[in-house]
């Protein structure tokens, strides 16, 4: 082996370069080649090739499922909606412009310049690019641009699918919406190597659209379609059919949703907010289904499902009603005086009254040296329990909770009976709600709970949170006695052929042991606040229907003293009381459960009632007509008094206006003002706004 | 004789001489490189505008391209400012601190089309494999440099340089990336036959090649790269499905006939028949659009780039810079011979780009860094 120094190495090395340079022009000789035979001798061939490539992929979208409400209605579906574009190179390659020109313009009702106008925008991009000239075309605007079409190159129509919510704002939180897919959202679905999103694909945002995303979406398929050089789908002239389509891969629809919703509660519901804002869950007590969900005011889904306008939607970030909060399981309210049967309950089944306990109530009671008002300023008298719920007498639930060993009794039984925890329904952005324990309190604040405090707890003030949905879903438990169900709204998932897929059954979370007499009485409490003379909501009376229920009424903000006793309707809107209702029907086996919450209407049994009772009254007229029909109540009632199957209580009773509205004072004043503001105080975060400028490298 | 200031020698003035040796350097300096490789990049961020008109995924690309040329530029200027031994001292940490990012890209790395090729470093896409290339010529010629054998390698010679070169390819085509798995070995291949390697080794070496090749095909490559091979093969086979990214590329580089269609008319990359049409197949855009001339002068300016990078390497006057500047070379030679074989069907299809045409911010970088280190060494080489 010999060896050489560096220099000479080089010059070994330098001596190779002219093998390097042989292979170099040896390659480059065949590539040139190459390009003569491709571009030269097959030149003609090959542009002919390219003329007739008619092949091209085109995705077939996939429709998303379908919603219907409890008796198949159609709730969403998908339209069709039609869009003109024009692909600049044809129309100025086919040196019919003008004509082309002046044509559209008469069809779509644009002059002519404001056409020109949209293309000079566009012409930075590549000139086969498509620009949209209008969207949304009517039916008579495609058919005529149809008729035109082969004298008109370069001007397509295309076909989008537009989500469509059929009942527009009604029940807009709970179907949700659906919108492009965020730069984030698609670089977190990108790592799923199962991913089938495209960017510019559509997903679901909110509500069920987005809970359920995975069933509602289809699979978008694939189609060959045949266009000449110039883009157009070619005319087929043996079928006389405009398409000739290789069909590669169909599109596979959604599966189709059917709701325990049904949709005249729903409208009902509507109607009777009329413009307040607010919400209603409406749960059936036997199962669990919920029946209706509306959360007050609303927006439209379907502008979202093309996209919608940053105007638009900074509109409906900006208004002060904040429409896009769902009011039903996002808005957290104190319940107020529909709190107070929990406190009946604790109290009778910890052993520290009984159905022959009365206290009396002057109007106020004293607590060391603080004095706590009753909502009835004069006094309620000598009451019981029942009399108590009736007439929401706040003296009486103080001095339960005063007998109560704490307040965590209190706490046991709501608990059990679903307040201060998820319900688990099937819809993101759940609140909690709260009801406060002595662990809580010391671990939230690190103080100590205060004794007087329980007292607020008792009538549902202090600390105390509820969505409407936990409401609703603690009526339907005390009216079935006990069983606390997992509220759902998707009875069944079916194939776009119709064919169910999956059923969903009632589910039980909890059971809360209720004694007999306990129930009776509250039951008692309950049927009088609305079918006896001293109820406080007892013009919401359903004739032969044994509705009852609790109402309730919230002070939004602290009110200084001397204007306690003003009237609501002359505070500002935003200082009005919320109104809280919650009963279920009729009063034995009941079938049909609701609470709602109508923010600053002043009064729950003037705001918050006539609204549950709309939705109680439709539904069981139409559910059991043999029963609850017009006519089946007037033959049941006539000639008999008011229906008193259940015993009630005489009392003496003085002069009771029906008017609940003072039942909103604050009883006392050591509860934090941070916690007595029960605005929903859930923040809408707003979407991402799509954008899809890409970073970095391929 | 009297002296006056008028009469007197002129002085060694400072700043004279400091402007003498800037001019010096600027002199040597290798202004051909640059200004080919600025052309080229020119020819093909003009491409890319076409290119990129098109509404899918790559609108406006070129933009980026832009600024990953001035990144590229500035590297440039950071590396003149070194010489070119440091290479040489830094191979090895620079190899390892390149494979370690390959590891890094299969655990952490983000995937594309199904194949892991980047890792993010805020913003940023990386590709390691890319830089890969370099640090495998820098290390090859290092590895040379301190050998003095001249009547050929044998395979125990070739132990060491074969792992350093199969570690990287393998991590590569796990990702799978075999694109630039075969750049990297087609340019060992090279080096290797370029420093002479024994006759009955490169026997062996056949032999063994050719034995591996059935069990590769068969066990190591994936199904859609199996369906490449048969389609390069047989391209009619299956016109719409892997066949038709060649056939698709092959017409639009023959439908430009002599004179091409036109900047932004080419109906095959701006009606999407033409797939990856700004990166991989960036050369058939421009055939179409450009046609046969178009063609000639592009490969025309390749050729020029190459003659004048084997030129550097042949003016070298130690080892180190001539195998470095060689395997810069190889690099290229090999990314624009099988690129441009692959679009017009005469190789298989496998991803690898053009450089200085295809979209792709860690490939231009990389040979623009190549560039760098040619520009270096045709200005240091006298320098000791």
């Amino acid at each position: 082996m010999a060896f050489l120094g560096q220099e000479e190495q080089v010059r070994e090395y330098q001596d190779r370069f002219k093998y390097l340079y042989t292979i170099l022009f040896l390659a480059v000789t065949i590539l040139l080649g190459r390009l003569v035979d491709l571009q030269i001798l097959r030149g003609d061939k090959m542009r002919q090739a390219s003329e007739d490539n008619r092949i091209k992929k085109v995705k077939i979208a996939a429709p998303r499922g379908m919603i219907f409400d409890r008796n198949r209605r159609l709730l969403v579906d998908n339209r069709p909606s039609f869009d003109i574009e024009i692909i600049p190179q044809y129309l100025y390659e086919s040196k019919q412009t003008d004509a082309v020109m002046s044509r559209l313009s008469k069809i779509l009702h644009l002059s002519e310049p404001e056409i020109h106008e949209i293309l000079r925008k566009n012409k930075s991009q590549g000139a086969f690019l498509p620009v949209k000239i209008k969207t949304d075309l009517s039916r008579d605007e495609v058919a005529e641009i149809e008729s035109w079409k082969l004298d008109m190159p370069g001007v397509q129509i295309t076909e989008e699918i537009q989500r469509t919510n059929i009942f527009g704002e009604v029940a807009s939180h709970l179907l949700g919406y659906i919108g492009e897919i965020t730069q984030t959202e698609y670089t977190a679905l990108s790592k799923d190597p199962k991913n089938t999103y495209k960017k510019g694909d559509s997903s679901g945002k909110f509500g069920l659209e987005q809970k359920l995303e995975p069933v509602l979406r289809g699979q978008d398929g694939e189609k060959l379609l045949e266009v000449d050089a110039l883009g157009r789908t070619k005319l087929n002239k043996n079928k006389g059919r405009v398409l000739d389509e290789l069909p590669e891969k169909p599109a596979v629809p959604g599966k189709n949703l059917l709701l325990t919703i049904d949709q005249d509660l729903q409208l009902a519901a509507a109607k009777a907010f009329g413009d307040k804002a607010g919400s209603l869950v409406a749960i059936d007590p036997r199962n669990g289904e919920i029946l209706a969900m509306v959360s007050r005011p609303g927006f439209d889904p379907t502008v979202f499902s093309r996209g919608i306008s940053n105007k638009l939607w900074q509109s409906l970030l900006a208004n002060e009603k904040k429409p896009l909060i769902d009011r039903t399981i996002q808005g957290q309210y104190s319940p107020g005086s529909t709190f107070k049967v929990l406190t009946a309950i604790a109290g009778l089944e910890e052993g520290v009254i009984d159905e022959h306990t009365k206290f009396h109530c002057p109007g106020y009671i004293w607590v060391g040296n603080r004095k706590m008002h009753c909502h009835e300023k004069k006094g309620h008298g000598e009451v019981s329990v029942v009399t108590a719920i009736t007439r929401s007498c706040d003296v009486f639930f103080y001095r339960v909770a005063q007998r109560l060993k704490s307040v965590d009794d209190i706490a046991k039984w709501a608990r059990h009976l679903g307040l201060g925890r998820k319900t688990g329904i099937n819809l993101a952005r759940e609140a909690k709600g709260l009801i406060p324990t002595e662990d809580w309190k010391l671990k939230t604040y690190g103080e100590a709970w205060n004794g007087g405090e329980t007292l607020s707890v008792a009538i549902g003030q202090s600390y105390v949170l509820t969505t409407t949905l936990q409401l609703a879903n603690l009526y339907a438990s005390i009216g079935n006695g006990g069983t606390l169900y997992q509220p759902f709204m998707v009875k069944e998932v079916e194939s776009f052929e119709g064919q169910i897929l999956e059923q969903f059954q009632p589910k039980v979370v909890d059971s809360a042991k209720i004694g007999e007499r306990t129930r009776e009485l509250i039951m008692q409490g309950l049927w009088g606040v609305i079918n006896s003379p001293i109820g406080t909501a007892r013009s919401q009376v359903l004739p032969g229907m044994d509705f009852v229920g609790k109402t309730g009424t919230v002070q939004v903000m602290a009110v200084s003293a001397d204007r306690i006793y003003h009237k609501c309707d002359t505070y500002k809107y935003k200082e009005r009381h919320h109104g809280v209702f919650a009963g279920f029907a009729p009063a034995t086996n009941p079938v049909i459960a609701v609470a709602v919450i109508a923010e600053h209407a002043c009064s729950g049994s003037r705001g918050a009632a006539p609204i549950g009772r709309a939705v109680v009254k439709t539904y069981l007229e139409k559910y059991f007509p043999d029963l609850y029909g017009e006519k089946a109540v007037a033959a049941r009632l006539k000639g008999k008094p008011a229906p008193t199957h259940l015993t009630f209580p005489t009392e003496p009773v003085h002069a009771v206006p029906e008017d609940d509205e003072n039942e909103a004072i604050l009883p006392n004043t050591d509860v934090r003002p941070d916690r007595r503001a029960t605005e929903t105080d859930t923040e809408v975060v707003p979407p991402e706004p799509p954008s899809l400028t890409p970073t970095g490298d391929e | 004789m009297t002296y006056t200031s008028m009469e007197s020698p002129m002085p060694l003035d400072e700043s004279t001489s400091r402007t003498g040796f800037y001019d010096e350097e600027l002199r040597k300096f290798n202004w051909n490189l640059l200004i080919i490789e600025i052309l080229l990049f020119g020819v093909g961020i003009w491409n890319l505008i076409s290119a990129t008109g098109v509404q899918d995924k790559s609108l406006g690309l070129y933009k980026s391209q832009l600024i990953w040329f001035g990144v590229g530029m500035i590297c440039t200027g950071l590396i003149f400012l070194l010489h070119y031994s440091t290479f040489s001292r830094l191979a090895y940490p620079i190899y390892f601190a390149n494979i370690l990012l390959l590891v890094a890209v299969l655990v952490l790395g983000k995937s594309t089309l199904g194949a892991k090729r980047w890792i993010g470093i805020g913003a940023l896409r990386l590709q390691p494999s890319e830089f890969m290339k370099l640090s495998m010529v820098i290390c090859l010629a290092k590895y040379f440099e301190t050998d003095r054998t001249v009547s050929g390698y044998g395979i125990r010679d070739l132990l060491l340089p074969t792992v350093l070169v199969g570690v990287p390819s393998l991590l590569i085509m796990a990702q799978p990336d075999l694109g630039t798995a075969m750049i990297i070995m087609l340019t060992f291949g090279s080096m290797m036959l370029f420093v002479k390697i024994r006759p009955q080794t490169l026997l062996i070496i056949g032999l063994i090649a050719a034995l591996a090749l059935p069990a590769v095909y068969k066990f190591a490559l994936k199904p859609y790269q199996k369906q490449r091979i048969v389609s390069f093969i047989d391209p009619g086979s299956d016109p719409k499905g892997s066949g038709y990214n060649s056939i698709q590329s092959m017409v639009a580089v023959g439908s430009g006939k002599i004179l091409g269609k036109g900047y932004r008319k080419g109906t095959q990359s701006q009606l999407n028949f033409l797939p990856e049409h700004h990166t991989d197949f960036i050369f058939s855009v421009f055939s179409e659009e450009h046609g046969f001339v178009g063609g000639v002068i592009l490969i025309t300016l390749y050729l020029v780039f190459l003659h004048n990078g084997l030129q550097v390497a042949y003016q070298s006057n130690d080892k180190f810079a001539l195998l470095l500047c060689l395997g810069i070379v190889f690099i290229f030679f090999w990314h624009f011979a099988v690129n441009i074989g692959m679009v017009t069907g005469l190789l298989p299809i496998v991803g690898v780009p053009l450089p200085f045409l295809s979209y792709g911010g860690s490939a231009l970088i990389t040979a623009t860094l190549g560039v760098a280190v040619l520009l270096n060494v045709a200005n240091k080489k006298f320098m000791f």
